[in-house]
């Protein structure tokens, strides 16, 4: 119970209302969102009540000098209004008029889960270096860093190895007729650390009427229970470790690069005068979920706009779907403009790159063959892709996408999708975000 | 969140004079609040408070998280603006915002206070009764009549639906969307009639059928008086009637909630049949319906309510300087802003409408005296009465606007004057140079703000009409009590305006508000216009600027919350068990796309198949094209409609006009569309 609760049902209520994903790239109306929130129409979200026509009910409105028969735009706020901020199209049917907001990382999530896309954008540009864990190790730093677990388990390695049971060695020296050279020979065998200096020093120490304590070692060995260094450890426990400055390593931090996903896409269009509104209305639809696809993959998204009639000019987003220019086309003029570009301001090394240019696949002649084709090999990027948009099937000069698509059949990095209707948008959205994947 | 705490603690330190003194004003100016608790929140909490209808604990709904949403979209554009909210509630509640400044606190807390007035008072608010019928004694020691304990109420719901909500053996979802059908028909109860409860328990002599009434009263053993009394010829027809009459209710229901709720039923999908609802549908369909009663008044008082508390908002700030210098251009600004906003703002629509209300009735008053000087008549008045004379002996004397400069000469045998609070500003109790109005009576405050002498209104009373003079002389017969204009203007009672208001927020709502107040005058002043949609261009367009276009079209608005009525016509239609809505019908026709859907859910609470009769306008095709070829309005033809919803399917078909002729008001017509439009 609770404000959180019933925010959270209402965003359930709100998605089980929402329009289909597919269904609003296709039809829906773009042209509510912005590059960071993208709007989907709820279906009457609110529960419906007894109301009035609104087209039949008419209002009333405030303002100097009206006169009758002059327009007044959408019907103004009245104060019987529940709310007073509902903005839908007047008499249209049951209130469509609220949005389902996401930004475009939801967008993305959404589209892959819904196109089974699996698009996983590379970090390029390192863009810090920063102290990772302190899991690297050196000989040398401040006492503070100094990792005594690893020099205390160092020392007591060494201690394992350099230790032995020192009265099981003096019980040999006091087997009949052996001397140090004998004892120190015997040890060896038996891989007893032991050096011949000690033996030597215990053999002297040894008072004399001990040395023939036993007949043979065969006696001793029977007799005396050889206690190992372990057990013994553990018994009496460790008095002294001997740690070595050799042993001794300081932690320092991993140097961890910091890699962005950053991406450039770059938009290209025909603007030219065989590119009429519908075919227009087709780009926009393909390329702005692109568009939000990728800028809710990537950290750091950029947008880069070409036009091209037979020349290519840079524009900004908000005029560049809505161009509209006379003159003929030569794609390639978009492709040297791109190159330019990418190449001063993306590198390939620090940026991902998308090039995507739509048009009806009308070229100047010969000019897809020469030209485009080897921009096109040239220009380093993640995905090229050409979409077609000819609503009313092919024109007979129009062969760029085909001569695309024949001469990169093999390569991973072009798609080439068709669109004449808002119906083949979904696809040609998938075929271009799939090509990358493999 | 300690820091909050403090931060709270010294805002709500500062407010703690401002709320007792902007009491005592309030009712030294003749208004009689509930007391309010006031309560300092943050923006979060305000936005959270506005999602939930004002009140802390509400029943779990999307609804809420809905509102709450908007609500922060909308405060993304308009930045934290200076909310007020105070419920309909004994004591009230109010709610300030931590974020604003102290002006706009005190601005608050006068508004606060005369809309606490104005739930007392109002006779629509006293509709509505929790049932208790409470009595307490408020701060004057005066019995008074206790209103609803509605956060009580309210959080009690929530309680019990949460409970169904967590009940294992109820599914949560089912619970919401039971809710949600209920809450599609939330406006369809009889707001005109007090509220009272739908027993849950049924009725005994309902239950037994074909039993007869008469005998079982005799069991019970009554003595006559009771019998008579209660039970009485009259509801033993009644009994009678039930039984015989197949077609129920016997009039129009307009509380289909309440109706609902009597004979209402569930569909069960398995039996494929309807079947009793369950005791906690029942529970919760009621529980709706209450709060639909208690909220109801507020929607219908809207105008008049904003009004109210803008109008004493106003005065308190500005004619009693409530703000200090200071704050006083803060306030303004924020005043400006409330009722500058476009569209139809309730805000400044009702305060215009009490000023006019208030200016006129003085004028009455003004008038009256006049009339009643010897030789004056409404015939030769504007010639014998100089407006500038009378202007000049309604201003109130210097020590009633300037009270500090002049304590020392003040009479405290002045009806006018306040002896106690005299005393007391004499002893140096408090600072009179803030609080004037406290060696003032209710009579001195209404001198002191005497409307008609401000100088917006200075020439109102020139500007009456022979006609509004000929018909206040109509009806005097002490018409020469008077030697003078002096002598009369001697008489004049400066309250009868406050009076007049406070008659008149205790009796009307919004609708009979604007249908008595909403003058020419006003229209014209405020450049109110009307508009239409129009088939010729496609748009919107103005139709109309006359005053009694603007009302009509404005009243639409008003009448039954905005909406259609809808009404409960035969819960036994065909005599199949059917239930049949009836939309009657005012010119206007219904958004039809929605009401489908409404009855899709009354389905759900009816159990069997849902009607609803209608009347929509139909326009042909080609008179449409023609129209708009002359660039006229095609003539729409009225159709009647029956929609049936049967659990399936919607199907609409077309019904013989004598089905429908009775739905149709013939004395209203809300179109204002110019005749000469017409094709």
């Amino acid at each position: 119970m609770g404000l959180k609760d019933d925010l959270e049902r209402y965003r359930d209520v709100g998605e089980e209302r929402r329009q289909d994903l597919a269904e609003f790239i296709q039809y829906g109306d773009l042209g509510q969102s912005r590059g960071d929130s993208v709007r989907i129409p709820i279906k009457i979200v609110d529960l419906p009540e007894f109301e009035y026509d609104q087209r039949d009910q008419g209002g009333v409105g405030q303002g100097e000098g009206a006169e009758e028969g002059d327009p007044v735009g959408q019907p103004q706020p009245q104060p019987g209004d529940d709310d007073g901020d509902e903005d839908g199209e007047p008499g249209e049917e049951g209130g469509e008029h609220e949005y389902y907001e996401m930004d475009p990382e939801e967008f993305a999530e959404e589209l892959d889960e819904q196109l089974g896309l699996d698009l996983e954008p590379k970090g390029k540009k390192v863009i810090e270096e920063k102290e990772g864990d302190f899991t690297d190790i050196t000989r040398t730093g401040p006492s503070s860093t100094l990792d005594f677990e690893r020099l205390f388990k160092k020392g007591l390695k060494r201690k394992l190895a350099m230790d032995f049971d020192e009265d099981y060695v003096r019980e040999a020296l006091k087997v009949e007729g052996w001397g140090p050279a004998t004892v120190y020979e015997w040890a060896r065998e038996r891989n007893i650390p032991v050096s011949k200096a000690w033996i030597d020093d215990a053999y002297d120490d040894l008072p004399s009427d001990e040395k023939a304590v036993w007949d043979s070692i065969e006696e001793m060995e029977d007799n005396v229970e050889k206690v190992e260094t372990s057990q013994r450890i553990r018994r009496e426990g460790v008095d002294q470790i001997p740690f070595r400055r050799e042993d001794e390593r300081y932690r320092y931090p991993e140097i961890v690069e910091e890699r962005e996903k950053n991406v450039v896409v770059v938009n290209i269009r025909d603007v030219s005068g065989s590119m009429r509104q519908k075919k227009r209305e087709l780009v926009e639809r393909t390329f702005t979920p692109l568009d939000w696809y990728l800028t809710g993959k990537y950290d750091n998204a950029e947008f880069v706009y070409i036009a091209h009639d037979a020349d290519a000019w840079e524009v900004e987003r908000d005029e560049f779907f809505g161009i509209r220019s006379g003159g003929g086309t030569r794609i390639s003029s978009a492709y040297e403009l791109a190159a330019e570009i990418l190449e001063e301001e993306y590198p390939w090394s620090e940026w991902n790159r998308y090039v995507f240019a739509a048009g009806d696949s009308e070229n100047s002649s010969n000019d897809t063959e020469e030209k485009v084709i080897p921009l096109m090999k040239q220009i380093p990027a993640n995905l090229h892709a050409y979409v077609e948009t000819q609503p009313s099937g092919n024109a007979i000069n129009a062969t760029h996408a085909e001569e695309v698509e024949r001469n990169f059949r093999d390569a991973d990095n072009v798609a080439v999708a068709y669109v004449s209707s808002p119906e083949d948008v979904v696809d040609a959205i998938y075929d271009i975000l799939s090509t990358e994947d493999q | 969140m300690n820091n909050d705490r403090f931060a709270k603690q010294r805002i709500a330190d500062d407010l703690d004079e401002p709320v007792e003194e902007a009491g005592n004003l309030a009712r030294k100016l003749g208004l009689k609040p509930y007391p309010v608790n006031y309560w300092i929140v943050d923006y979060d909490e305000m936005n959270e408070l506005i999602a939930y209808g004002g009140f802390q604990q509400r029943y779990p709904h999307w609804r809420w998280g809905m509102q709450y949403d908007r609500q922060q979209k909308q405060g993304q554009f308009l930045g934290g603006k200076a909310f007020e909210i105070v419920n309909n509630d004994d004591p009230a509640h109010a709610f300030l915002q931590e974020s604003n400044t102290l002006a706009d606190q005190k601005a608050v807390i006068t508004h606060v206070e005369a809309h606490a007035d104005f739930f007392a008072n109002n006779e629509w608010f006293r509709m509505f009764t929790d049932g208790s019928s409470r009595t307490t004694t408020d701060a004057s020691g005066e019995d008074r009549r206790r209103g609803p304990d509605a956060a009580g109420m309210l959080a009690r719901h929530g309680d019990t639906i949460q409970e169904y909500m967590q009940d294992p053996d109820i599914k949560r979802a089912e619970v919401e969307r039971f809710i949600d059908h209920v809450l599609c028909l939330e406006d369809n109860i009889d707001q005109h009639v007090p509220y009272s409860p739908v027993e849950t328990v049924p009725e005994e002599f309902e239950d037994i059928e074909g039993a007869d009434v008469t005998d079982q009263l005799d069991d019970l053993d009554l003595s006559e008086e009771v019998k008579r009394q209660v039970f009485d010829d009259e509801w033993l027809d009644a009994q009678r009637d039930d039984d015989e009459n197949v077609t129920f209710p016997a009039e129009p229901e307009k509380d289909v909630l309440g109706f609902l709720r009597k004979h209402g039923m569930q569909y069960d999908e398995d039996a494929e049949r309807a079947t009793e609802m369950e005791d906690w549908q029942k529970e919760l369909l009621e529980l709706l319906r209450r709060e639909a009663y208690y909220f109801a008044p507020q929607k219908m008082t809207k105008v008049m309510n904003e009004g109210w508390a803008s109008y004493w908002e106003s005065l308190m700030m500005t004619g009693e300087q409530f703000a200090g210098d200071d704050e006083f251009i803060l306030y303004s600004d924020h005043m400006s802003k409330v009722l500058g906003s476009g569209g139809l703002n309730p805000y400044s629509l009702g305060l215009e409408i009490w000023e006019y209300v208030e200016n006129t009735e003085n004028r009455r008053e003004v008038i009256e005296r006049l009339l009643r000087v010897e030789g004056i008549t409404w015939r030769n008045f504007d010639e014998s009465v100089d407006y500038e004379t009378v202007q000049e002996h309604l201003l109130p004397p210097e020590w009633l606007t300037d009270v500090p400069s002049h304590l020392d000469d003040l009479d405290p045998e002045d009806p006018r004057v306040d002896s106690d609070g005299l005393a007391a500003a004499r002893d140096g109790e408090f600072d009179v140079e803030q609080y004037p109005w406290k060696v003032l009576t209710y009579e001195g405050l209404a001198h002191r703000h005497y409307s008609l002498v401000k100088p917006q209104y200075r020439g109102f009373v020139s500007r009456i009409g022979q006609e509004e003079l000929e018909r206040t002389a109509r009806y005097m017969f002490d018409d020469s009590r008077y030697d003078s204009v002096e002598e009369a203007l001697a008489d004049v009672d400066y309250t009868r305006g406050w009076e007049r208001m406070r008659e008149i927020r205790e009796s009307h709502n919004d609708v009979t508000f604007l249908d008595e107040f909403l003058t020419q005058e006003f229209v014209d002043d405020n450049d109110y216009f009307t508009y239409e949609y129009t088939h010729a261009s496609g748009d919107y367009r103005v139709t109309s600027t006359d005053h009694e276009d603007v009302k009509k079209k404005l009243m639409l608005q008003f009448t039954n919350f905005g909406k259609p009525t809808v009404v409960v016509e035969d819960g036994n239609y065909q005599n199949r068990n059917e239930l049949l809505l009836a939309h009657q019908y005012n010119g206007v026709m219904l958004d039809i796309g929605q009401a489908k859907e409404v009855l899709k859910r009354t389905f759900e609470l009816w159990g069997r198949p849902v009607n609803l009769l209608t009347i929509v306008k139909e326009f042909d095709d080609h008179d449409v094209e023609v129209a708009k070829r002359r660039d006229r309005e095609p003539e729409p033809e009225e159709v009647g409609k029956r929609i049936r919803y049967d659990g399936d399917e919607v199907t609409v078909t077309d019904v013989d006009w004598s089905e429908v002729e009775h739905l149709t008001a013939t004395d209203i017509d809300y179109n204002t569309k110019p005749d000469e439009w017409l094709a």
